[in-house]
């Protein structure tokens, strides 16, 4: 919380500096698929459910590779110049502003783009070209060509399920990436993480705690649109550690959020008392 | 007369007797000696009464000196009762009324004194007159029982709806007695009157309907009385509970509904290997969910694995008998060498394997062990033969619970790796013990701990066991859970037998009413029958072309699942002659709507950016664009906002309600409904198809629940024209309005669509209605008030046109205010219809 760098405006091409690595534990082998693919320099999707670690995954791959990240959140308005770059006045002359994804290309980061589905579908298409074997950035406006940085790396983050089948990507932007998927960690892992994620020092209430999310998570589709995530148990673990009672924290993060529907509540209330409260 | 000459007649009618009938004459010189205190007179006068009461039926002669001895025994009244006795003489075939009187009248006289017992009578020897089969259910029915410990005025409170009911509905006792016993019991005496109310407004609409009521055989004889149990109700929290389960057991186990009833001891959840059944009331939330998880841990611990039940059988000696039609193993086989003791071997059994259930229950589900002690000590043993059986039981789980060693004979079962055969093998152990006097079917239900119930009474679907179910260990549910969902993936089980017998509208089988006539509701009207609709649907081939859909019903809180069933059809009646003649009639409606379309300004302008014309600068835009161009390129010049209706990407379905009713005049307007709504149709189709918006026209008419036809008159892909018009123009009203089913049917359609406005227009002359829906309206209301709601989590936008000038008292509860309009001037139809759309597309 006392990092000096935080709030206060800085390029959003940096170097990791050598600080604290992301608290990151691989669950399977997504490390030497990410690395074997960093090698090559080829792009990378992560595919898996919300809040089951993979923006984490990637700031640790930075940091391991001791690459900057640029990272762009995609919504339904980004459009292809928001990426790029435009060109805007500055007195009596129009300068050209880079968009992320040009510095990434110019200097040579690690450039993900977050749910890449939510964006419209003409950004998806400006990526082609970056993604085979030219690595080129068109510039469009600037009748310009750019050749990516021998460091510049493509990554897009892709939640299937999560939208609707209106919003999928092209068969032909999927293809280009090497896929790495993600699901949320087995239970000995899940209990690793959120120990480390959030400091909890009490192991039986992690044990508990992520007991009770695997169960709430066999009611996804059932009205449930997303499952109780890694990121959901860390959370109220974190709350716990902060000094709310385990019943109270494991509701206002594990339920509250997740639904409004009075049967899923009840079902989830059940769970969460069966594991915190008197009876257990 | 004197003494002697009294004897003398005592002798002279025994030898008559004798002359008759061995069996008389040796019944009462068995019974005489008992009233030998008497004096001769007195017994002269009862030996006559049996001769009387012989000569006129040799059975009641029979019956009354039989029962003499018991009944003197009881009450020394000789001549009281006899000449109550003789009275049954009146009737022809009175002698099984006779029968109950005299076993019980020593009861009653012990019981409510002389007085009362006459009371008792001359309520019984009332109904002798209206029927002697009626006196004979009152006289043969436990006193006790008809006056539920309030004496003669319970007896005659009992009775006094069956009086109105007998002279009005002519129903008998014998219907009447036993159901309104069990109500009483549930609903207290002053809730029988409205019960007996509502069950005589049933005689009115079908004999053998109401008859079924009163014997609580059917759904609505047992509904009422449901409703006013107290309790927690699992099926209006069956939702719950299937969530909760599918938590910790990773398995969507299907609930449905037990045929359990008042008067049919405790409820309890039962389970034949697939679904579990569900009572509708438990005592209390805490029982409800130990049931729940109780009876799905004899799912996920294999007491229905067909290896385990297998074993059982191979243990005994002989092979599970032939699986029945529906594919199911009994348990009987296993409890008939019992004979009479087979329900004390069943609680025994049942006892042991739920101990077995359990113990490996409360080690693996945190809060079972706790929520279980809490049920265990809010309940009392109950009385009688059961109480043994219970009191063991509780003693058992108690150890149990504090985890102290059980009864020898129990402990193996709380091993991990105890099978139903330890169970089988520990109840016969059991089994041996004489504290366990035996026990009958009506004691059965009462031997059992809360949240637990007989676990062998259904016939079982043979499961595979859990493990083979479930490849992965069950430590990681989560990871368990998506293999068993992908296995169980299109499985979706059939209803048992039991609960197709259980179906609700099962009345509709009998033999249907006549309805024709005057009269009937709008949208009910008179129904017709057609030629393009077949007979009720039950006769089809389950799958093609039918599409079923939930129901909602209000009355439990929950979906009927697949209940009603929608069948699509096509409309091929066709009258192209028609369509042209209606076009040339509202040829000035048409030319007026044209000119509408061509010049209408929606009201609501939304801003239109980066527009190469328009009213005002886009700014973003134009800084881009002086950018670019100073930049050296030649930007497009759209750099303006403005202000006009964007092109509208919104699909429309139109529902047309095609029941019998608009066949009909209408009071506000000339000629048929349907002329109008024929008109009001093509217009539609012509100015959607003038505007270019995706559209579609469907009409809906249904018989009963599982015959929902909806017609397709024009789909979204077709194109407008003379084609769709004649098809329009042929269309026709038939049968009635269930219009939830329709209105889902028409959510599925628009899933084909690409538009981001969705609106379906329903177009109807009333409020929904069908035959099966038990003359209650709101039910279908609720039903369609639920659609909406769906549609409207599905991005439909529902609106409703009525012709129905009392639709204001029930569509805002169904739509909502403000999306519904009444039409009240019917000729106005033909041209709102498109204006109407034309408003709501703004």
């Amino acid at each position: 919380m006392n990092n000096p760098t935080r709030g206060v405006e800085h390029d959003i091409i940096q170097r990791p500096d050598g600080g604290k690595a992301p608290f990151y534990i691989p669950q399977k082998d997504e490390v030497e698929i990410f690395r074997a693919a960093w090698t090559k320099r080829l792009p990378v999707m992560l595919k898996g459910p919300t809040g089951c670690g993979k923006t984490r995954f990637l700031e640790f791959m930075a940091y391991t590779l001791r690459q900057p990240l640029v990272t762009v959140a995609c919504h339904e308005d980004l459009t292809s110049s928001d990426l790029v770059g435009r060109f805007l006045l500055q007195g009596d002359e129009t300068i050209w502003q880079d968009g992320p994804l040009t510095k990434a290309v110019k200097e040579g980061a690690i450039c993900y783009l977050d749910e890449i589905v939510e964006a419209r579908t003409d950004t998806t298409v400006i990526i082609h070209p970056l993604t085979d074997h030219r690595r080129q950035l068109p510039l469009d406006k600037k009748s310009q060509m750019i050749d990516a940085h021998p460091d510049f790396m493509l990554v897009i983050s892709y939640n299937p399920g999560y939208q609707t089948a209106l919003k999928d990507l092209k068969p032909s932007t999927k293809q280009r990436f090497i896929g790495i998927n993600f699901d949320y960690p087995d239970e000995a892992l899940e209990r690793k993480i959120v120990a480390g994620e959030s400091g909890c020092q009490k192991p039986e209430l992690v044990e508990k705690l992520v007991a009770a999310g695997r169960r709430a998570r066999a009611l996804k589709d059932h009205g449930l649109e997303e499952a109780t995530s890694t990121r959901a148990l860390c959370y109220a673990a974190e709350l716990m550690s902060a000094g709310l009672a385990p019943l109270a924290a494991a509701r206002a993060a594990m339920i509250y959020p997740l639904t409004d529907d009075p049967a899923l509540v009840e079902a989830l209330e059940e769970i969460i008392e069966s594991h915190f409260g008197e009876a257990a | 007369m004197s003494e002697k000459e009294a004897l003398v007649e005592i002798e002279e009618i025994l030898q008559q007797l004798d002359a008759i009938s061995f069996v008389a004459q040796r019944d009462a010189r068995e019974a005489l000696p008992m009233l030998a205190k008497e004096s001769p007179a007195i017994r002269l006068q009862w030996l006559r009464a049996a001769r009387d009461l012989f000569f006129h039926d040799r059975e009641a002669g029979k019956a009354f000196m039989r029962a003499t001895p018991s009944l003197y025994a009881l009450w020394g009244d000789v001549q009281v009762w006899t000449t109550q006795a003789l009275a049954f003489a009146r009737w022809v075939n009175s002698w099984r009324a006779l029968e109950g009187f005299m076993d019980q009248a020593g009861d009653v006289y012990a019981e409510f004194g002389e007085h009362g017992e006459r009371q008792w009578y001359a309520l019984g020897m009332r109904w002798c007159e209206r029927s002697v089969e009626d006196g004979r259910a009152y006289f043969c029915t436990d006193y006790r029982k008809l006056a539920d410990d309030e004496g003669i005025d319970g007896i005659e409170s009992l009775l006094a709806p069956a009086t109105a009911l007998a002279d009005k509905s002519r129903l008998t006792l014998k219907t009447y007695l036993p159901g309104a016993m069990i109500a009483r019991r549930v609903i207290g005496t002053p809730g029988l009157k409205t019960w007996a109310q509502r069950g005589a407004d049933l005689m009115q609409t079908g004999r053998a309907r109401g008859e079924a009521y009163f014997r609580l055989e059917n759904a609505e004889g047992v509904r009422h009385l449901l409703d006013e149990l107290p309790g927690y109700r699992p099926r209006r929290h069956s939702r719950f509970l299937q969530l909760l389960l599918l938590a910790w057991f990773d398995e969507e186990i299907p609930l449905a509904d037990s045929d359990w009833r008042p008067g049919r001891g405790r409820p309890a959840m039962e389970c034949d290997g697939r679904s579990i059944f569900m009572p509708a009331v438990l005592s209390n939330r805490d029982e409800a969910v130990v049931a729940a998880l109780h009876t799905a841990g004899h799912l996920r611990y294999d007491t229905y694995a067909l290896e385990e039940i297998e074993a059982l059988f191979a243990y005994r000696g002989s092979e599970h008998p032939p699986v029945d039609a529906d594919q199911r193993i009994t348990w009987r086989p296993l409890f008939a060498p019992y004979e009479a003791r087979m329900f004390r071997f069943q609680i025994l059994f049942d006892l042991c394997e739920d101990l077995r259930v359990d113990a490996r229950l409360i080690a693996s589900l945190p809060g079972f062990a706790s929520r279980l002690s809490r049920l265990l000590e809010s309940t009392q043993p109950p009385a009688g033969a059961a109480g043994a059986y219970f009191e063991f039981a509780f003693s058992q789980y108690q150890k149990l619970l504090r985890g102290e060693a059980l009864d020898p004979r129990l402990d193996p079962l709380c091993d991990e790796s105890a099978r139903l055969l330890d169970a089988y093998k520990a109840a016969e152990l059991l089994f041996a013990d004489e504290r366990f006097t035996p026990i009958d079917i009506d004691a059965r239900s009462e031997a059992y701990l809360p949240g637990h119930g007989v676990n062998t009474g259904r016939p079982v679907y043979p499961r595979r066991r859990y493990d083979e179910i479930h490849d992965a260990p069950h430590a990681d549910a989560y990871a368990g859970n998506k293999q068993t969902k992908d296995k169980q993936k299109g499985k979706t089980p059939p209803h048992s037998p039991e609960q197709r017998q259980n179906d609700p509208d099962a009345d509709i089988n009998l033999p249907r009413e006549n309805t024709s006539g005057t009269g009937g509701r709008i949208g009910v009207g008179i129904p017709m029958p057609s030629k393009e609709v077949l007979n009720r649907g039950a006769t089809r081939a389950e799958g093609e072309g039918i599409v079923p859909y939930h129901e909602w019903d209000y009355r439990e809180q929950r979906y009927l699942h697949d209940w009603a069933k929608v069948i699509e059809r096509t409309l091929d009646d066709s009258k192209p002659k028609r369509a042209a003649r209606i076009l040339e009639k509202h040829a000035g409606a048409l030319k007026r709507l044209r000119a509408v379309l061509e010049m209408q300004k929606p009201a609501r302008l939304a801003p239109q950016r980066r527009q190469p014309e328009g009213e005002e600068l886009d700014i973003e835009a134009t800084i881009s664009y002086v950018a670019d161009k100073r930049a050296g390129l030649s930007p497009e010049g759209n750099i303006y906002r403005r202000r006009a209706v964007q092109h509208r990407d919104t699909a429309v379905l139109l529902l047309a309600d095609m029941s019998t009713s608009i066949m009909a005049r209408h009071p506000g307007g000339d000629g048929k409904i349907v002329d109008h709504i024929r008109a009001g149709l093509i217009l539609f189709s012509e100015a959607l198809s003038s505007l270019g918006d995706t559209y579609a026209i469907t009409g809906f008419a249904s018989k009963y629940h599982d015959n929902v036809n909806y017609y397709v008159i024009k789909d979204f892909d077709e194109s407008g024209g003379a084609g769709v018009n004649a098809r329009l123009a042929g269309i026709s009203g038939r049968l009635a309005s269930r219009m939830g089913a329709a209105i889902r049917h028409s959510i599925k359609r628009f899933e084909t669509v690409d538009a981001r406005h969705r609106l379906l227009l329903l177009l109807t002359d009333g409020r929904p209605a069908d035959y099966d829906d038990g003359g209650d309206p709101r039910y279908l209301n609720e039903d369609t008030r639920i659609a909406m709601k769906e549609a409207v989590d599905a991005g439909v936008h529902p609106f409703c046109i009525t012709l129905d000038p009392r639709g204001g008292e029930y569509l805002p509860a169904i739509f909502g205010p403000g999306h519904y309009t009444v039409l009240d001037h019917m000729d106005d139809l033909p041209a709102r219809l498109p204006e109407i759309y034309l408003r709501l597309r703004r």
